[in-house]
């Protein structure tokens, strides 16, 4: 009930903005219930029969800056986008997150900047990520939320060049926001400390890097097209955005280790589709040799991609993703016996297939991963239905499933969720 | 001087509209390439803001709406389209660019903005609907003349103009199995096409509903598709048109996909 007020009284206020406010700006946006309950009750976890319940207000407007001055000759646009969000499953009062909130302008003909907080994407992979090492949320992706939440803001400033030969883009991060990950309350997950998968008893927390000048992420971006090829390179200096190292094994600290990663990738038509591939080198800084037990080793990555469009508004898709952990041995060396250990290799399959009906209003999608070397894997099935420009339906189902409780997937598996969404757009 | 080229342009655009089609002697290839030219070449570049209705049976509407720019760099060659979305909320500030070539599949790119994603779009299907209306991406951005076989039948008067009534039948599998179109042999546009499916029954028609003279060219800026079999149309409506801008290139870049041109998108 007190969601239903709050959301009230923030459309009410959205139409009481001053007739001048109006003016500078739209606002547009949307409202939107969200439920997803539990496949299979989880006593681990602080509700057993869902893991899903709130209420969502995002606002969200860009305002163009009028003028003769010198930000409106630069073609300056300034950007908001935030989120009122209820959400029941914490019996939170209600939250706000600005999700967007910058100054994108062209002091040059060959430059843009964009400063402020921003989401930044780059890379080819589908739902799997190299080179895009910017924050993600995987509580949202588990439980169903929109792709949108996949995707966390950074507070950024990001130039790009425009030369002739090659196109640039520089983002400069100074604060770390590191991946929303479960952390037990509402998705329970494999916690080493726990000795298995572990809800609210885990007790394990991540420190992160403090923020100082040494501390600065950069991300760097190369790319250009050869006819109708596009190839990049990146480089990315920072964190790794999992806590992946431990800190303390006593007091279950965790902490994420210093991370430079480089990295390339082509997309293009390929075989009557689009094809992409990508590779990326993870150099582990603070543990360059692999033989300290405690520290992440260095990985290398690599991506192949496919997507086809069959005909009749059906799109099919596959990836295959390579990920070695380098210096193995040196790791396996440093190992004592009671640790935890990860392989050498992991392979991983996606696939996805889209199918849209009635005038495109209603989508059908799957995307499954599968990993063969890991015996574990993650569907996602959803079906939504544009009922009007306004009304949006959506329902669907999460299910991680997997062999071990400590693979990527197979942790996840007691999180199985059907979930539904209803959103109004304005 | 950029004056002049336009003036020259646009007269050349006249003289060969009115002078070098004397009509009668026009094979139907020609008629149907000098529609291919005036319908989705006109001038040298062209801005427009679209309104698409998209309405099913029972009379429910939606609705996008786009500004969209497209540059030629040759008569019936390679194109480049933009084209920012305004309207519906859920789809507003995605922008959507297509490189077309004669030759081989378009490359086409979708941006997301809340993902701040640029997606590559495969195109290797053209009769796709263009966003859930009944325009295919081929009837968007144009099907080359020599891809049927094309028959003069008759010349018959619609909506008070006078039409070349040409059958068109596809050389390779398509979409339809014959397409009927009325050509005006004033103009050179498309002022009805019909469509026919593998049961060779009429399943879509094509109807100017306006034509405007903008900057000299003639210009549908009302047209419809109906898609008979289920009762769904689409009704366009070009809001703003205008013609020989001077786009620059890099407009048709991701940096644009990722920033929309201000200075070409006035709400």
């Amino acid at each position: 009930m007190k969601g239903a007020l709050v959301i009230a009284v923030v459309i009410l206020s959205i139409y009481a903005l001053p007739a001048q406010a109006a003016e500078l700006a739209q606002w547009h946006g949307f409202v939107e219930q969200d439920y997803g309950g539990r496949i299979s009750r989880d006593q681990l976890t602080k509700h057993q029969d869902y893991n899903m319940l709130e209420q969502r207000v995002q606002l969200k407007t860009r305002y163009g800056i009028p003028g003769e001055n010198l930000l409106s000759r630069w073609n300056s646009v300034v950007t908001y986008k935030g989120d009122f969000l209820l959400d029941e499953y914490f019996d939170t009062t209600g939250s706000y997150e600005l999700r967007e909130f910058n100054l994108a302008f062209n002091p040059t003909m060959m430059m843009d900047i964009k400063v402020g907080r921003q989401v930044l994407t780059w890379g080819t992979g589908d739902y799997l990520f190299i080179n895009d090492l910017f924050p993600k949320d995987y509580v949202s992706f588990y439980i169903g939320r929109d792709d949108e939440y996949l995707k966390k803001p950074s507070d950024a400033l990001r130039i790009s060049l425009y030369p002739k030969a090659v196109n640039i883009d520089f983002a400069l991060i100074p604060h770390f926001t590191p991946n929303t990950m479960p952390e037990g309350d509402r998705l329970s997950f494999f916690d080493s400390f726990q000795g298995g998968i572990a809800g609210r008893a885990s007790e394990r927390n991540a420190v992160k890097p403090a923020w100082q000048a040494e501390n600065m992420q950069y991300a760097l971006r190369f790319y250009r097209t050869f006819g109708s090829t596009e190839g990049a390179l990146y480089y990315y200096r920072g964190f790794d955005p999992l806590p992946r190292s431990y800190l303390d094994e006593a007091n279950r600290q965790l902490f994420y280790e210093r991370l430079d990663a480089y990295g390339a990738s082509v997309r293009g038509p390929f075989a009557g589709g689009i094809g992409n591939a990508e590779m990326g080198y993870y150099r582990s800084r603070q543990d360059a040799e692999g033989n300290n037990r405690l520290i992440e080793n260095s990985m290398l990555k690599w991506l192949i991609g496919y997507e086809k469009d069959m005909g009749n508004d059906f799109k099919v898709g596959a990836q295959y993703l390579f990920e070695q952990k380098l210096n193995y041995a040196a790791y396996k060396e440093a190992l004592l016996s009671s640790d935890y250990f990860w392989d050498e290799y992991r392979h991983l399959l996606t696939q996805r297939i889209t199918k849209l009906y009635k005038n495109q209003t209603v989508m059908v999608g799957l995307f499954n991963f599968w990993s063969p070397s890991d015996k574990d894997g993650y569907v996602r099935a959803s079906c939504a239905y544009d009922i009007t420009d306004q009304w949006k339906l959506t329902f669907g189902v999460n299910i991680p499933w997997g062999e071990d409780s400590i693979t990527d997937f197979g942790m996840m598996k007691k999180n199985k969720n059907a979930f539904v969404r209803v959103r109004y757009s304005f | 001087m950029r004056y002049v080229k336009v003036l020259i342009v646009i007269a050349l655009g006249i003289i060969w509209t009115k002078v070098s089609f004397p009509s009668n002697r026009l094979t139907p290839e020609e008629i149907v390439r000098a529609c291919y030219a005036n319908f989705y070449y006109a001038g040298e570049d062209m801005q427009a803001k679209v309104l698409m209705e998209l309405i099913n049976k029972v009379g429910q509407k939606r609705i996008r709406e786009l500004t969209m720019l497209r540059k030629d760099y040759a008569d019936g060659g390679n194109q480049k389209y933009y084209m920012y979305f305004h309207r519906p909320a859920d789809v507003k500030d995605t922008t959507f660019m297509v490189y077309k070539y004669p030759e081989r599949n378009d490359d086409r790119w979708l941006f997301l903005p809340s993902l701040d994603l640029v997606k590559r779009i495969d195109s290797n299907d053209k009769f796709s609907s263009f966003v859930g209306s009944d325009f295919t991406y081929e009837d968007i951005s144009g099907r080359k003349p020599q891809e049927d076989s094309h028959t003069m039948l008759k010349k018959e008067m619609i909506n008070n103009r006078t039409c070349f009534v040409i059958e068109s039948l596809p050389k390779e599998t398509s979409e339809y199995t014959k397409r009927v179109s009325w050509i005006d042999e004033a103009n050179f546009l498309p002022i009805k096409e019909e469509f026919y499916d593998r049961q060779n029954e009429l399943y879509r028609i094509f109807e100017a509903l306006e034509i405007k003279d903008i900057d000299g060219i003639q210009t549908i800026t009302k047209r419809m598709m109906k898609n008979v079999k289920t009762g769904h149309r689409t009704e366009v409506t070009f809001q703003e048109v205008k013609y020989n801008l001077s786009i620059t290139d890099d407009i048709f870049t991701e940096r644009y996909l990722r920033k929309a041109p201000q200075q070409w998108l006035k709400e």
